[in-house]
Parts: structure tokens; C-alpha cells; sequence
């Protein structure tokens, strides 16, 4: 037994990972080429096939949860670059530079270095409970995206309360930082919970009744319906018309991502790292995975409800119209309408381009030498290519342009709330808790009944909204 | 959610799996919550309990109550709960049955209770087939209470603002410290009252000292 589980130990964790996945990837390959020699294998895939199709709904729904679980990888990272780069910015220092162009992987070597530390549980926790809380408060923020409508036709799923069921999931992130906060077995993670749950809890009140007028105003739950609503031009959209609901909603939203100014969950000089003060590795990895998925989330929300989801400033359709182009842009190229000339074209076209660029830079670059102006010609003809393939499917498809605008209002959200971050100093926890209590909660009441009284008004006088 | 034909291999409806897998959770937590020597594991079974009977909720087509009841019940109320027990619950005492001294009454209560769920099962006549799925929407939810029954809807709410002032009422510490007099003044309200008590924070149970 030895000779084998002395090699096994000095494997590391990677190896031992590795290895049985090797040895299953064989089993499989021998048992798929038997399969193969022995005429079962069209049998067997028609069986798998007819069980799938049969259960294609179950099937949609797994694809979606992949799909928003793997999602939430790529807005962490980009959240945390913007993070690091635009606070050094303003701290007037460079930032990452090293990794990838304008140190744009930094944040993925960063959560490579946070997979491989040592994940340790420390004596006393209560182990169960402290091993559940991060995922709990992962998945909270991550369930959320199920619902929010990134560009018409693109969302996980349109549920008729999608707004409630947005509340409710993000409501379920106290429970895991209470988890958090109680098991780690420590007196900082304990307040840091206790503080975090607070907080969170006095927040929701006027995060969601902030909204309230908007429900009012659209008549509907569904998020989808409510981009709709305020399709037009910029004016349309419901924060010209609920200022005071999208002030009090965005201030509420940087308390419940518990971002700076609103961070006392993680105050270092009151209560060392709060919650998060007895996790290490991965699992630390996750409360902060899940805050800036999270900021994602509230950015993409707030875009939704009050600058228009996915809706252009400007409607681009009569603009396109007066200049002699017709949208949506038919792009049904037919490619086996050029016959031979296709083959041509798409051998010849590329070098004959590329060479004709390397000439002109070249020309105009004279201590370039040739073979440098051949690459920068060929990057440019890739860039322009791309370039004109993804315009024209901006102009052609209209979910990936309605992505685009979405996407371009989260982001430029998201870039706001690390601003705030790198400007405004820390509240104290009892200004956070007075600010909600006296001053949010009574102004979204006060929405409410101007927003209530407005369409009444509008209603008895004849210019219903 | 419409959920479409059979379990793969198993020829049951999905439906009757799921509802098998949330009601079997919602069974077993409640049982774990009354029958836990830890009390914050019974308030997060308890958590699990409410989140599987909002699933059971969904599953019956009624999605607007259940994303309420995750909203109140899981958001709040349990927070609520876990509060109290974080703020309240001493560890220095010994670990027994939490609900030990009231075993007899509960019991009792719970063979009633068991009693008439039985009865009522029984008396009840069973439609096979519904007729027509009812669709519930928010709208409709909105219509009824605001309309038919909003004098009940109001009565309740009066009665719960009562319960709020009451509390907050009772709460209210008599000795209500002078800003003027330093010995007494509190600097940032609810942090210092709560590192105030240090002796009631709690955390899990202590491990069993090595010698």
C-alpha cells in the first residue's frame, strides 16, 4: 500500500486533481472506441438525444444558470480592474501595468492568487455554518441576474414579479453574512455581521420603496416591461420623471452593496475586516467575488429602472431612415451567389489588403522597417475588419445593440461607484443608520404619495400618463 | 414554470419529484429546528424550512407568494430571529435540549394539532384534475385587496403600526442619558451599546478545552 501512497502524497493538490480526471479521461476514451467497434454507439446517442430533447425545458433552465454562474467571473474581474486602475488614478499613481495591456489581467492573477492560498478553518468555528456562509452570500447576489433584461430577447427568464423576486433573492445575502459574522467564533466577525445585517436591513426599506413609483408609473413587476415603458429618447425615461425615487435608490443601492462611503461591514479600523475577519483563501475570496458581482447587479439595476435598460438615448431608427438606410440592416449575405469569386475573394482579398496597407505605412514611416509595418498593417486590417463586422451587426441584430447601450449604462455605473469610493470618506455607523431611518425612508414615503397624487391629478384632468 | 414529461429513466413527473425533494426538506429542517441542541443552527434549519415552503409555493404556480414569503419571512422575520438569538443568547450556560422544559406542552400541542391536519385530510374531498389552472398575477392580487377587501387590509395595517409603536414604546429606556454629562454620553449610538455588553456575545459553543 505504501509504494502507492507515497507517491500519491507527493503530489500536490493540482496533481491530485489531475490524475484521476487522466485516468477517468482513458476509461472513457476505451469505453467510446469498444462502443464505436461494436456498433452500439448510434444506439446510445439517439437514447441520450430523445432523453434530452424530451427534457428540453430542464435542459434551458441548466444552460442559463451556467451561463449566469460563468458571467459573474468576467464582471468580478472587469469590476476589480476598474477598481484598482481608476483609484490609482486618482491617487495619481499608474495602477497595474504589468499584466496584459494596461495591466488588464491583473485582476485574474489576483483571483488565481486568492484560489491558491492556504484555506484554513480555524479551531472553534462552527464548521458547517462558516464553510456555507460565502456560498450562501454568492449565490444571493448571483440569483439575481436570473432576472435582469440585458437586451430585448436576452434574459434568463421573464418572470411577471421580476422586481419582487429581485428584492427577495438580494434580500437572502444578510442571512449568509450573519452565518458568517456568528460561526467564525470571534468578537470582530460577530459585530461585523451584527453591523452588516443592520445595515443591509435598514437600506432595503428605501431601496424598495423608491421604487415603489415606478410601479406606480409603469402599472407592472415584469422588468422587461418596464424598460419598455420608457422606450423614445432620453426623456422618456423614468428618472426624469422619479428624480427623487433614483436619487434615494442609488444612495440605498451603495449601503446594500456595502460600498464605500457606505462600507461598515469591512470598517478595518473599527472591527479589523468584519464579517470576513477569520477567512482565508477561496472562501474569503467569495464575500468579495460576490461584492463586486454585486455592484454589477445594483449598476445593471439601477440602468434598468431608471435610465432605460437597454433603450438608446436617441431613437437611431429615423435618423438612420433620412440618411437612406434601411433598419434593421439586412445582412442575409448570400454567399453562394459568387460562385467562384468567393474563393477568390477570400483568398486574395486579405493579402492584397494588407500588403496595399504595408506600402502606405511603410511610405509614410520611413525608420519603420518593412517587416514592422507588415505587422502593424496586418493588426490593423483585423481591427477593421472586426470592427466593421461588429458595426454591422450592431446595426443589423438589435439585441447586440440594445447590449451594447445596457452594457455601456452598467459600466459607466459601476466606474461611478469606485469613484465614490476613491472621493468620499467612511461614515460612522450610527450617521449610516440615522441617514436611512429619519432622512431615505420618510423621502420615498413622500415619492410615493407625490408620485400616487401626480397621476391621480393627471388622471381627473384628462392627460393620463 | 411549466415544467414538461417525465424524470429521465425514472417515468415520474418532474413535478412530483421536485414537490418529493422541497417538502421532504421542509419536513426534515422543521424537525431539526425543534429537535437542535444548537439554537442558531435551529434559526438557519428554520431559514432552510421557510425557503423550502417558498419553493413549494413556486411550484404550485403561486410565484407571488412566494417571492413574499422569501421576501418576509426569509429577509426579515428569520433575521429578525438570528438578531435576538446573536444579541440575547449567552453560551456560558450547558448545552441541553432547547426546547426541553416545555416538551409536555408541546407535545401535547402537536398531537392536536397532527389531530385535526388528519381530520381535515380526511374530510376533505380531492379534486383529481383541476378543472383550470388558476393564474395568479400581482394585478389581480392588487385588485382584491384593494378592493374588495381593503377594510381588512387597512384594519391589519393599523393594528401592526399599533404593534410597532407598542414595541418601540416598551423598549425605551427609561434613564435617558443627559449629552451634557460625559460619563454618561454615548458616543456613536448602536456600536457602543452593543461592545458594551461584552459578556452576552455569544459565538458558537466554545470547544472543549485540552488539557
Amino acid at each position: 500500500m505504501t509504494a502507492l501512497s507515497r507517491p500519491w502524497n507527493r503530489l500536490s493538490l493540482a496533481g491530485k486533481i489531475i490524475l484521476p480526471l487522466v485516468a477517468v479521461l482513458i476509461a472513457l476514451n476505451i469505453t467510446l472506441v469498444v462502443l464505436w467497434m461494436s456498433g452500439l454507439l448510434p444506439f446510445l446517442v439517439q437514447a441520450i438525444l430523445d432523453t434530452l430533447g424530451a427534457n428540453i425545458a430542464i435542459l434551458r433552465f441548466l444552460l442559463a444558470a451556467t451561463i449566469i454562474l460563468l458571467i459573474t467571473v468576467p464582471v468580478a474581474f472587469m469590476n476589480i480592474f476598474f477598481e484598482m486602475k481608476l483609484i490609482a488614478f486618482v491617487n495619481l499613481r499608474i495602477g497595474p501595468n504589468r499584466i496584459g495591456p494596461w495591466g488588464t489581467l491583473a485582476s485574474v492573477i489576483h483571483g488565481l492568487k486568492v484560489l491558491a492560498k492556504e484555506d484554513f478553518t480555524p479551531r472553534g468555528v462552527d464548521v458547517p455554518v462558516f464553510t456555507l456562509a460565502p456560498a450562501v452570500v454568492y449565490l444571493a447576489s448571483v440569483m439575481t441576474l436570473l432576472v435582469v433584461p440585458f437586451a430585448p430577447g436576452l434574459h434568463g427568464y421573464d418572470m411577471d414579479i421580476g422586481l419582487l423576486y429581485f428584492f427577495a433573492i438580494s434580500g437572502l445575502g444578510v442571512v449568509g453574512l450573519m452565518m458568517a459574522g456568528w460561526s467564525s467564533f470571534n468578537k470582530y466577525s460577530l459585530l461585523g455581521g451584527l453591523r452588516a445585517a443592520a445595515g443591509m436591513i435598514s437600506y432595503e426599506l428605501p431601496l424598495i420603496l423608491a421604487v415603489m413609483g415606478i410601479v406606480l408609473l409603469s402599472g407592472t413587476l415584469n422588468l422587461n416591461t418596464i424598460v419598455q415603458n420608457q422606450s423614445g429618447s432620453f426623456l422618456d425615461w423614468y428618472i426624469f420623471q422619479q428624480p427623487l425615487g433614483a436619487l434615494i435608490f442609488f444612495i440605498a443601492a451603495t449601503a446594500e452593496g456595502s460600498r464605500p462611503p457606505f462600507d461598515l461591514t469591512e470598517a478595518d479600523s473599527e472591527i479589523v475586516a468584519g464579517f470576513a475577519t477569520e477567512y482565508s483563501g477561496m472562501r474569503f475570496g467569495f464575500f468579495f467575488f460576490a461584492e463586486y458581482v454585486n455592484m454589477f447587479i445594483l449598476s445593471a439595476m439601477t440602468a434598468v429602472l431608471f435610465l432605460g435598460g437597454w433603450n438608446a438615448p436617441l431613437d437611431l431608427a429615423p435618423i438612420a431612415n433620412a440618411l437612406g438606410i434601411a433598419t434593421p440592416i439586412d445582412i442575409a449575405l448570400d454567399p453562394g451567389s459568387m460562385g467562384p469569386g468567393l474563393l477568390w475573394l477570400v483568398l486574395l482579398a486579405p493579402p492584397l489588403i494588407v500588403g496595399g496597407l504595408t506600402a502606405v505605412i511603410w511610405m509614410l514611416k520611413s525608420d519603420w522597417s518593412i517587416i514592422v509595418s507588415a505587422i502593424v498593417a496586418f493588426v490593423l486590417f483585423n481591427l477593421l475588419v472586426g470592427g466593421g463586422v461588429m458595426l454591422l451587426l450592431a446595426m443589423g441584430i438589435d439585441w447586440v445593440m440594445g447590449l451594447v447601450w445596457f452594457l455601456g449604462k452598467t459600466i459607466g455605473l459601476s466606474l461611478f461607484f469606485v469613484l465614490m469610493r476613491a472621493t468620499l470618506p467612511r461614515v460612522r455607523i450610527d450617521q449610516l443608520m440615522g441617514f436611512a431611518w429619519k432622512w431615505l425612508v420618510p423621502a420615498a414615503l413622500v415619492n410615493i404619495f407625490v408620485t400616487a397624487a401626480a397621476i391621480v391629478v393627471l388622471h381627473e384632468i384628462g392627460r393620463p400618463l | 414554470m411549466e415544467l414538461p414529461q417525465t424524470v429521465p429513466f425514472l417515468d415520474w413527473r418532474w413535478d412530483d419529484l421536485i414537490f418529493l425533494v422541497l417538502a421532504g426538506t421542509m419536513l426534515g429542517s422543521a424537525l431539526l429546528v425543534v429537535v437542535g441542541r444548537d439554537i442558531i443552527r435551529s434559526g438557519l434549519f428554520m431559514v432552510l424550512a421557510f425557503g423550502a415552503l417558498a419553493g413549494l409555493y413556486a411550484l404550485m404556480g403561486a410565484t407571488l407568494v412566494a417571492a413574499a414569503q422569501v421576501l418576509v419571512y426569509l429577509g426579515a422575520i428569520s433575521v429578525l430571529i438570528l438578531f435576538a438569538i446573536m444579541l440575547t443568547q449567552s453560551k456560558a450556560g450547558p448545552v441541553r435540549l432547547v426546547f426541553h422544559s416545555q416538551a409536555w406542552a408541546a407535545a401535547i400541542a402537536a398531537i392536536v394539532i397532527g389531530g385535526l391536519l388528519i381530520a381535515s385530510v380526511l374530510l376533505t374531498s380531492w379534486p383529481l384534475a383541476a378543472a383550470e389552472p388558476i393564474v395568479q398575477t400581482a394585478r389581480d392580487v392588487a385588485a382584491l385587496m384593494f378592493g374588495d377587501y381593503v377594510l381588512a387590509f387597512e384594519v391589519i395595517s393599523v393594528l401592526l403600526l399599533a404593534a410597532v409603536v407598542g414595541g418601540i414604546f416598551l423598549a425605551r429606556r427609561d434613564d435617558i442619558p443627559d449629552p451634557s454629562d460625559p460619563a454618561t454620553r454615548i458616543e456613536d449610538g448602536s456600536a457602543s451599546r452593543v461592545t458594551g455588553t461584552p459578556g452576552v456575545l455569544g459565538g458558537p459553543a466554545r470547544p472543549a478545552e485540552k488539557p
